[in-house]
This record gives structure tokens, sequence and C-alpha cells, in this order.
């Protein structure tokens, strides 16, 4: 199965808690430790969210330092949050251009109904 | 499985993209501007977009096929099927997600729901995103509160860089 970056992105963010680590991410690098705290998940549990987190490409985990602090990779998250926006924006827009086309419409329709009588 | 906290309830939730609109037409007009060819290649895609080809098959199975052109001329092709149609209250498609190099990414699936009150329309567009594989883990553009205030945090986060 190839998986498309975006889509990998979207399963990613899929589940609460990996989302909850994303916005814990947010405000600075952190230990594992640390980051399963407000947990109530057993370490393990955490690094496998990590791991998934890792695979899309959302966080990044330093090799050398011995702690291995995560930290967010941006690129991923931001095209996700770019699509949503995106998709969002065509919606908005098209549906003012309907709202706009709809009076149109009606105001046609009057005028043609003015002219039948 | 130590995850305890993987409920695939929660999983599969937050997916939708929800916009309302009220409209100031009758529902029967608001449902031919959704189906009649003619009539969407007037309004549909963002400000500036003409559609030079325009064409719907309104039945379930029936496929969409219109080609967006922008205003610097770039033409973006978009095909879907048709779902379900109930007329004149609910429309439901499928439609491919294209990247920027139009490769398709995934499959949205797209409710409008038109209801009318006192001759204006309600219309909502649901739109989620759904998995474009059958062993693919659920795919989401998922928005529920608790995902659109995290959402929230990271679009803050993601501005910043």
């Amino acid at each position: 199965m190839s998986i498309d970056p975006l889509s990998t992105t979207f399963a990613a963010l899929a589940n609460p808690t990996r989302r909850a680590i994303l916005a814990r991410l947010a405000s600075g690098e952190t230990s594992v430790t640390k980051l399963a705290e407000p947990f109530d998940m057993s370490l393990p549990a955490i690094s496998k969210h990590l791991k998934v987190l890792e695979r899309s490409g959302l966080i990044a985990r330093t090799r050398d330092a011995q702690w291995r602090p995560c930290r967010l990779k941006a690129k991923p998250l931001k095209d996700a949050v770019d699509w949503l926006e995106h998709y969002r924006q065509f919606w908005e827009e098209s549906l003012d251009r309907l709202d706009d086309y709809l009076l149109e419409l009606q105001t046609k329709e009057k005028t043609h109904d003015h002219k039948k009588r | 499985m130590t995850t305890r906290k993987d409920n695939p309830a929660q999983e599969t939730a937050p997916r939708e993209l929800v916009i309302m609109r009220v409209l100031n037409a009758p529902r029967k007009l608001v449902w031919k501007a959704w189906i009649d060819p003619k009539h969407v290649a007037q309004w549909w895609g963002p400000k500036g977009f003409t559609n030079p080809v325009c064409e719907l098959d309104v039945r379930p199975g029936g496929a969409i096929r219109i080609h967006m052109r922008g205003p610097d001329g770039t033409v973006y092709p978009m095909t879907g099927v048709y779902q379900e149609i109930v007329e004149p209250e609910r429309l439901v498609f499928t439609s491919g997600a294209l990247d920027k190099q139009g490769k398709p990414l995934f499959e949205v699936l797209t409710t409008v729901t038109l209801t009318e009150q006192g001759g204006k329309t309600t219309l909502t567009v649901r739109a989620r995103v759904v998995k474009s594989t059958d062993e693919a883990a659920p795919y989401l553009a998922g928005m529920n509160e608790g995902w659109n205030q995290t959402l929230d945090r990271l679009t803050a986060y993601v501005a910043k860089l």
C-alpha cells in the first residue's frame, strides 16, 4: 500500500493522545517521561504513540542526547492544516458565489414573471 | 495491548468539516442550483474561477466531472461520484482530494443538506475525509471541539515558523 504523506499525517492526528502530545510539544521540546506524565498510560504505550508520530514526520527525537528529547516538526502538520484550510476556503467561497447566484436567479425570475403578465 | 485509551469510537469521531449557510432562496431553487450543471458551473469554486467543464450525472453512482479554471488560467480537474440523492433535501457525493500536482490524495465524502424555513434555506456542507484504501487507518480531516482547540494551538504554532 502506498501512502501519501498527507494521509499519514491525518492518520497520525486521528488519535486524541497523539494530538495531546503534539499540543504539549508545541510549547517546547521535552523528554518522554515528562510527556507521559499527564496520561494515564504506561511508558511503552506512550512510546508507541511517539513512534507513530515519528514515522509520520510530526516529531523528531534527538539521537545523541541521553534523554532523547522529543520536538515537534512542523512541516507535515503545516501541510495538513493548509489542506484543511484550503478546503474550508473552497466551500466558503463557493457558497458566497452560490448566494449571489441565487439572488441573480430570483431577480431574473421576477423580471420574467412581470414580462409574462 | 497497553494502549487502553485507544478507543476506536473516539478514533473515528472527529473527522468532519462542517459549514452552514442560510441562503435567501427557497429550497427548490437551491436544489436546482446544485443539480443542474448549467447552474453549478456559475458558482462552483473559489472567487474568480470558471468551470469550462461541468458534467453532472445526478443519480446514485453517477459521475461528477468538473474542470475548474483559476484566474491565472490553470485548470483544476475534479471528479466525483454521487452516493445518495434525496430531492430536495440531501445530496451525498464522494470526490477526490488532489494535491498541488493534481495527484489524488484521498477521498472526501461530502453531504449537503437543505432545510427550508420561511422561504429561506439552511444549507449544511459536511465534508469528511474517508480512507483511500481498505486497510488504511482512518484518515481524518476532523473537527470536533477538542480537535479544533488542538488544531488552533498547532496552527498558531505553525504560523510562527
